[in-house]
């Protein structure tokens, strides 16, 4: 074993474990330090995939923005969401759904595997260079309609939050 | 696989991306307050960009499409969570809670 599938490893088991965490963390702000954790941990991946440009944008946009934004929402929305839940207030039938969705998609996992593929698993190098020469030419469209969506949905966001302040 | 070092290996990817979404649906049907069931979206996003990189690279990997995509998916889960934490400030205002389940009606 070689120290590369050492580091390999490490960042497979950052990432569950970080999910996890997310999941189960009876505490909102540790539920989120889970969650930038596993941001990083896909970091990592996407690195072993030949893929530094996106692992690079996963860490400014997920850790940079949407966490720091989520960090807000809590304060704003009160720290008295940070008590501990017991955990007979779990609902049975809800685990029961999240159980049989995943089993289904095991299952789907199950046959994708035993399906043999077409390609011979080699890496293909692609640099960063290609990467944009693809973003602003083939995908031009989705990327000009990609910004015009955030725009909107900041424009949206705006309204809603002072609307709601002038009815206070 | 022709490749027998474990970071070439397309399964242990895809079970990982398996294992977020899986973990990401509990989170959604799990969480009471709405700010942890965006939390789990977040990670069930996480993981279909994991799929798409990883199939992109390593099953013939001829394009760039797998990476692209996964960066447009980051700009949406930007403006999603944008839009998801107006709703939630202005939601606290109106009803000076964030719980899902007792949130009866939207109207008016």
């Amino acid at each position: 074993m070689t120290l590369g599938e050492i580091i390999f490893v490490f960042m497979t088991l950052v990432t569950i474990f970080g999910a996890l965490a997310t999941v189960l963390m009876s505490s909102m702000i540790y539920a989120l330090i889970g969650l930038i954790v596993t941001m990083f941990g896909i970091a990592g991946l996407y690195v072993y995939l030949n893929a530094p440009f996106v692992a690079m944008m996963q860490i400014l946009i997920y850790v940079g923005a949407i966490c720091i934004l989520i960090v807000f929402a809590v304060m704003i929305a009160g720290p008295h969401y940070l008590r501990r839940r017991p955990i007979k207030e779990w609902k049975i039938s809800k685990l029961l759904i999240a159980f049989a969705i995943s089993v289904f998609t095991f299952l789907i996992f199950l046959t994708f595997i035993r399906g043999n593929f077409d390609g011979d698993g080699k890496m293909a190098l692609i640099n960063t260079k290609d990467l944009g020469r693809a973003l602003f030419d083939t995908y031009a469209f989705p990327f000009e309609l990609i910004s015009l969506l955030i725009m909107v949905s900041i424009v949206g966001a705006i309204m809603l939050v002072l609307s709601s302040k002038e009815e206070k | 696989m022709t490749d027998t070092l474990l970071f070439n290996n397309l399964y242990v990817y895809l079970f990982v991306a398996l294992f977020l979404i899986s973990a990401g649906i509990l989170g959604v049907l799990y969480r009471k307050t709405l700010i942890g069931m965006l939390i789990s979206l977040e990670l069930v996003m996480n993981g279909v960009g994991l799929n798409f990189v990883a199939l992109s690279r390593l099953n013939n990997g001829s394009g760039v499409a797998g990476q692209v995509f996964t960066l447009f998916i980051m700009g949406i889960a930007a403006a999603e969570a944008a839009i998801a934490l107006g709703l939630i400030i202005f939601i606290f205002r109106r009803y000076r809670h964030i719980e899902s389940e007792k949130l009866k009606e939207m109207k008016d």
